[in-house]
């Protein structure tokens, strides 16, 4: 006999209170600008009682949505059928923050053009916990603003983590934040997901944008007064673009990690150098970390890149990482104190181009946190020792990179900050490199030979000339030879001594 | 003549009509039939979401289109309904300026109803435009 298609409460088990309601049970396509979900309805329902549906599916209060069929706006009191939704067809849907029709609170805490406003929006995404439980969704069309922190930054990324805060009707910001922390530590797929929404994508490729959230964050505020290179690096643009191109790209930041494994396990076989390294790491590494990790709390990024101690994965987002100049010039086997302290120095140097900050390439600690942790990591330090010494070609990768050139630049120029970095970033131990002030010579040297070697704008001559004038008032007084030797050993006074006495038959 | 125009210009129409309804686009616009029951397909109904990171984030701008006899060989006629203070757009009735959208001034007939909304919505984005001072929200042109 005749049946209703469909209308059987007995068979229609996930949509009995629809079918309750009679009629046939339609597919409807929801869609937001980020997301899109298929939702069993009803043909003769309400729109008040598919928001019903629609708000269990999303996580959404149902007075925060607003629906839209063929250009109308869905009110509650209408019905499906009034106004031609069928199966199959596709219904959009916009989730407000708030069901207020004001355009300042409907808006907040979205990613605001930069300038303007923006602090404003951007405070109540910065980690003050805003009045409103609520106040930090934003919902499918903006990221909210968020700061440096990495979960911050995350959580404003899109339904997903303000959805799931929703549910668990948190009202504490920070305490949203955590939680998203800690569903992304335990699904590196989210993370990925977030990264390729073109949203997110969106507002990362705007680097005014990204500068004013991080600049936002009072933790970082406190971060760019130890260091100032950070609020260097953050007006640089290009910096900020790169950053956030690998911010985005998290199968460069694979390939990163990837190399750097390899480059780790060849730099052990170093004479030496590994253990100078390795002590480095572990003088400078943990209070560092420390010091990173309690300003940005916890590292929701450690999980993705591999323990602090362990696989040394060391994303250097940026190319520039990896590919130091070699310190020790064309005399690849140097002595083992030349490369010591070469090693060192290059180490330091890496550490004072981290910044002391997790990531100085991403100081948005984005996805980079495990950069941060990756610096600090020997094994990855000692990667980019081989891969300097392997492939020179990576010494052109980086410093062909512009703002490498001109953070080596400014330190070279200032070296000052070179010689503060390490013991501001390690208040609680004193940073073999820091402390030893031939080494901290050493160090400046070689952020002079970086800056210079890259753009030629010093002579050897002028760049050496304090050695030289050491060298000759020892006793050594063929000019040419000693800039042959300091040429030789970027500037190590002793080392260059040495060569100068090695070679003195005549 | 004017009914040799018609069959084209409905069945684009429809096509239209079926796609606005089908959510083809990226979700941030949507375009119907003012009144189902309008079989010259003339007067439709656009909505647009304001883009993120603008003034306009969050809102929804309802508009009304005309499409004429003529379309899609003519472009079409368009309004707002929801008031906005965006350039291009009178204030006084929200009728949008011809010479202000490329989409329409230099109109195709490949063009489409979507086409206008999403353009209207990058000017949004523009630099002059995502910074003005809006009127409250819900507020229509009554002329």
């Amino acid at each position: 006999m005749a049946e209703n298609s469909g209308t059987d409460p007995a068979v229609n088990t996930n949509a009995d209170e629809n079918a309750a309601k009679g009629g046939t049970i339609i597919m409807v396509t929801v869609k937001t600008p980020k997301d899109k979900e298929e939702i069993a309805i009803s043909e003769d329902s309400s729109v008040a009682q598919f928001k019903e549906e629609i708000s269990k599916r999303f996580k959404a209060k149902q007075d925060q949505l607003v629906l839209i069929f063929a250009g109308k706006i869905l009110k509650d009191g209408d019905t499906l059928n009034q106004h031609g939704i069928k199966d199959g067809l596709t219904v959009h849907l916009v989730i407000k923050t708030s069901p207020k029709a004001s355009g300042g609170s409907t808006s907040q805490a979205s990613a605001p053009s930069p300038g303007v406003s923006s602090s404003n929006r951007s405070t109540a995404g910065a980690g003050n916990p805003p009045p409103a439980s609520t106040a930090n969704q934003s919902q499918g069309t903006g990221p909210s603003a968020a700061p440096a922190q990495p979960g911050n930054l995350l959580s404003g990324f899109g339904d997903l983590s303000n959805l799931a805060g929703l549910g668990m009707g948190s009202s504490n910001f920070m305490e949203l934040q955590q939680q998203m922390q800690r569903q992304l530590m335990s699904n590196p797929e989210m993370l990925s997901q977030i990264m390729e929404n073109p949203l997110v994508q969106n507002m990362m490729s705007n680097p005014d944008l990204m500068r004013q959230m991080i600049m936002a964050n009072p933790q970082m505020q406190q971060l760019m007064e130890r260091n100032p290179e950070i609020s260097h690096m953050l007006n640089n643009p290009e910096l900020m673009r790169q950053t956030m191109e690998l911010a985005r790209n998290p199968a460069m930041m694979q390939e990163m990690m990837r190399n750097q494994d390899r480059a780790l396990s060849n730099l052990e076989s170093i004479p030496g150098g590994y253990n100078a390294l390795r002590r480095m790491y572990t003088d400078i590494q943990e209070p560092m970390f420390s010091a990173a990790r309690e300003q940005f709390g916890n590292n929701p990024f450690s999980a993705l890149g591999g323990s602090p101690d362990g696989s040394g994965a060391q994303p250097s987002r940026t190319e520039n990482r990896e590919p130091l100049p070699n310190p020790w010039g064309p005399s690849e086997s140097s002595t083992t104190e030349n490369r010591g302290a070469g090693s060192t120095a290059t180490t330091t140097t890496t550490t004072s181009t981290s910044g002391s900050t997790p990531s100085v390439s991403n100081p948005l600690g984005v996805g980079s946190a495990t950069v941060g942790n990756g610096i600090f990591n020997s094994p990855g330090m000692q990667s980019l020792m081989q891969q300097i010494s392997e492939n020179p070609q990576l010494m052109q990768n980086m410093l062909s990179a512009p703002y490498m050139r001109s953070m080596m630049q400014s330190l070279a120029q200032n070296p000052e900050i070179a010689s503060q970095t390490p013991p501001a970033s390690a208040p609680t131990s004193t940073p073999a490199a820091g402390a030893n002030p031939s080494q901290q010579q050493l160090i400046q040297q070689m952020l002079q030979m970086f800056a210079g070697g890259s753009q030629s704008t010093q002579t050897p001559e002028v760049r050496f000339q304090q050695q030289l004038e050491q060298l000759s008032a020892m006793g050594f007084i063929n000019r040419e030879a000693n800039l042959q030797a300091l040429i030789a050993t970027g500037g190590d006074i002793n080392a260059a001594i040495e060569r100068l006495l090695g070679s003195q038959p005549s | 003549s004017a009914a040799a125009a018609d069959v084209p210009r409905n069945f684009r129409l429809l096509e239209e009509l079926e796609e606005g309804q089908k959510g083809v686009g990226d979700g941030t616009v949507s375009w119907g039939l003012e009144d189902d029951e309008d079989m010259t397909l003339t007067r439709w109904r656009g909505m647009i979401i304001g883009p993120p990171r603008t003034i306009y984030e969050n809102r929804m701008y309802s508009l009304k289109v005309e499409c004429g006899p003529r379309y899609p060989e003519t472009p079409p006629f368009v309004r707002f309904v929801t008031k906005i203070n965006l350039n291009g757009v009178h204030n006084s009735n929200g009728v949008v300026d011809t010479r202000a959208v490329s989409a329409l001034a230099k109109w195709q007939n490949s063009y489409s109803i979507r086409v206008v909304l999403q353009e209207l919505r990058r000017l949004m984005m523009c630099k002059e435009n995502m910074k003005l001072p809006q009127p409250p929200e819900g507020q229509i042109y009554t002329n």
